[in-house]
């Protein structure tokens, strides 16, 4: 199946929450992408005299307690929260559409095997999880990024598992096994290409989660560490100030809503746009 | 003549466990002995649930048989290893029956076609090219369709796509699993028609599976009609098809509605009779009209009704 730009087009003028969904990944893309050019200050520099200003024209999202211009440290977040949110989703499906595959096609003991590791993890509350392992890997953005990902495999294998056993069965993959086709082929080339739809709408769906999640543990000091510009640590920062300089922590905050609301408004998107019974 | 493919007294199992542990074995083939001679078709016909696609996916091994030995050209291939099978799998190919879920949505035909020859390992990509463009034509579509995808074609059109790819290995035997059940009556000679032009050309050998008493008529050379798992009479198409020697072949014939005389509905009900329990007698006991005490007793043997005409029953 071929998706023309035409169709992905069309779709986009029917369906509204598809495009605002890419007009705000594109948009987050783009400043990450862009920061150091559309920043006027660094970072990290600090400007104790200029201190938690509201708003203004010289500091559009007002400074921070360290005299930070918020604005700044909000657009190198994005930086930091794609480029997490993108390698969770990618490696963790990645590794779970590895083992997935294996547990689909191979069946019996080795599904039961993947299967019970799978069910195990899934079965511990995903941000407690990810908890726990953060703190037992020790504090920091790779380690939570680790953390994240491992809770996130299981939603991939469940996946793909799915998707292989009814492909599996399906005549073009038996006519695949009479030409003598090896396994590993059959699901490289007949199997993962034919489930990508799902697993498409999944990540970027997941980007979305991931970004959250990752939020979420810096929030609670475990992910990256102040003074590093990472949305969800500005906010713990900020929670104190909350009361008198709500653009500290509001504006981090809105940053987090449009990316994760971008996403899922766009994986919902994709969902339509892969569809083969949407017409052309 | 040395058969090409010979089948015997094949035997295929199904286990079934339940929620408590416990199985049960569903017996789809109970030893079934055929024998096709190279250049010959031999078609198959028998009702829903028969056994017939178990049969072709046993000799394509896609499924191991339980028991039973499958020799081509003298060699027993029923039970040799994957590694060993792969340079036989190019002698053999099928032909599905729905031409919707046979190709790959996401491969064009190029793809589709050159894959086989991908897996051999043989050929140059464009030697490979060219290979898939006369296989193409042998099936009377246009080179031009090489970058299309499976989609854009019709049934008939996909029909004819998986016989092309099943040809690419340049296979002795074809198994055609009802493979114009799914297609019009107009579409369905277009396909029958390329079948015994390319069997011609070829010399190809079909193992032709169909419920469709027209068309294994049209097609094959000897008909096998089968009745839950087991071979019920075998011979030249027009003896089983004129005249029948065995009561379900008779069944199956009067079955068959024929434009301008009123259609009197088969006794189904008989169908619904549990015969599972069939260990040595004839599994067409309970639905034979003919049945008497030594039918449940015996298995019959195959009596000759004339020299090649075999027929399974104490009366035939």
């Amino acid at each position: 199946m071929i998706i023309s730009p035409k169709k992905i087009i069309g779709i986009l003028e029917q369906n509204t929450l598809t495009l605002i969904g890419t007009i705000m990944v594109v948009f987050i893309i783009f400043i990450g992408v862009a920061a150091p050019l559309i920043c006027p200050y660094d970072p990290n520099l600090m400007n104790i005299p200029a201190r938690l200003q509201a708003p203004s024209l010289a500091h559009f999202f007002g400074t921070d307690e360290m005299g930070s211009d918020v604005f700044t440290r909000v657009i190198y977040g994005a930086r930091i929260s794609i480029t997490v949110g993108l390698s969770i989703v990618v490696i963790a499906a990645g590794i779970g559409c590895f083992f997935g595959s294996i547990s689909g096609y191979a069946g019996g003991k080795i599904d039961r095997i993947i299967m019970a590791a799978t069910d195990m993890v899934l079965s511990f509350p995903s941000m407690v999880l990810a908890l726990a392992l953060t703190a037992a890997m020790g504090p920091g953005l790779f380690n939570t990024m680790l953390a994240v990902c491992i809770v996130r495999i299981p939603l991939y294998v469940r996946l793909m598992r799915g998707q292989v056993l009814a492909l599996k069965e399906m005549q073009y993959v038996r006519a695949a096994r009479t030409f003598g086709e090896s396994p590993a082929k059959i699901v490289l080339r007949h199997i993962i290409p034919n489930c990508l739809t799902p697993l498409l709408v999944q990540m970027t769906l997941g980007i979305g989660d991931a970004i959250l999640i990752a939020s979420s543990m810096s929030f609670i000091g475990l992910g990256a560490q102040p003074p590093t510009p990472e949305w969800g640590a500005m906010i713990a920062t900020a929670r104190i100030y909350a009361i008198d300089q709500w653009w500290y922590a509001a504006f981090p905050g809105l940053f987090i809503l449009i990316t994760v609301m971008g996403f899922n408004l766009l994986g919902d998107g994709i969902r339509d746009i892969l569809d083969p019974r949407s017409k052309d | 003549m040395e058969p090409l493919l010979e089948i015997r007294d094949l035997k295929k199992t199904f286990k079934i466990k339940n929620f408590f542990g416990s199985t049960t074995e569903v017996q789809a083939l109970k030893g079934i002995s055929l024998s096709i001679a190279k250049g010959e078709s031999l078609g198959i016909v028998g009702e829903s649930g028969c056994g017939k696609s178990t049969l072709a996916n046993l000799i394509i091994r896609l499924d191991e048989p339980t028991e039973g030995s499958i020799i081509l050209d003298g060699q027993d291939i029923s039970h040799i290893k994957e590694k060993a099978l792969r340079k036989l799998r190019s002698r053999i190919q099928i032909v599905f029956q729905d031409p919707y879920s046979s190709l790959s949505p996401r491969m064009t035909v190029e793809e589709i076609l050159t894959e086989p020859m991908c897996v051999e390992g043989v050929k140059t990509t464009k030697q490979m090219r060219d290979k898939a463009v006369e296989l193409l034509e042998l099936v009377g579509m246009r080179s031009s369709n090489l970058s299309r995808y499976p989609h854009e074609f019709s049934g008939g059109q996909r029909q004819r796509l998986s016989i092309a790819r099943a040809l690419t290995t340049e296979p002795d035997i074809l198994l055609l699993d009802e493979p114009t059940s799914a297609l019009d009556v107009s579409v369905q000679a277009q396909v029958l028609n390329i079948l015994t032009s390319l069997q011609k050309q070829m010399n190809l050998t079909y193992l032709f599976i169909s419920h469709n008493l027209a068309v294994v008529k049209y097609i094959s050379n000897r008909t096998a009609v089968m009745y839950r798992g087991k071979v019920m009479e075998i011979g030249p198409s027009k003896n089983i098809l004129m005249s029948p020697a065995h009561p379900y072949t008779k069944k199956l014939l009067e079955a068959v509605p024929i434009v301008g005389k009123p259609f009197h509905q088969p006794d189904t009900e008989d169908g619904s009779v549990n015969d599972g329990d069939i260990v040595d007698g004839c599994s067409y006991y309970y639905r034979c009209p003919f049945a008497e005490k030594r039918c449940l007793e015996q298995q019959p043997e195959f009596l000759a009704k004339e020299a090649s005409h075999l027929v399974a029953c104490w009366k035939g």
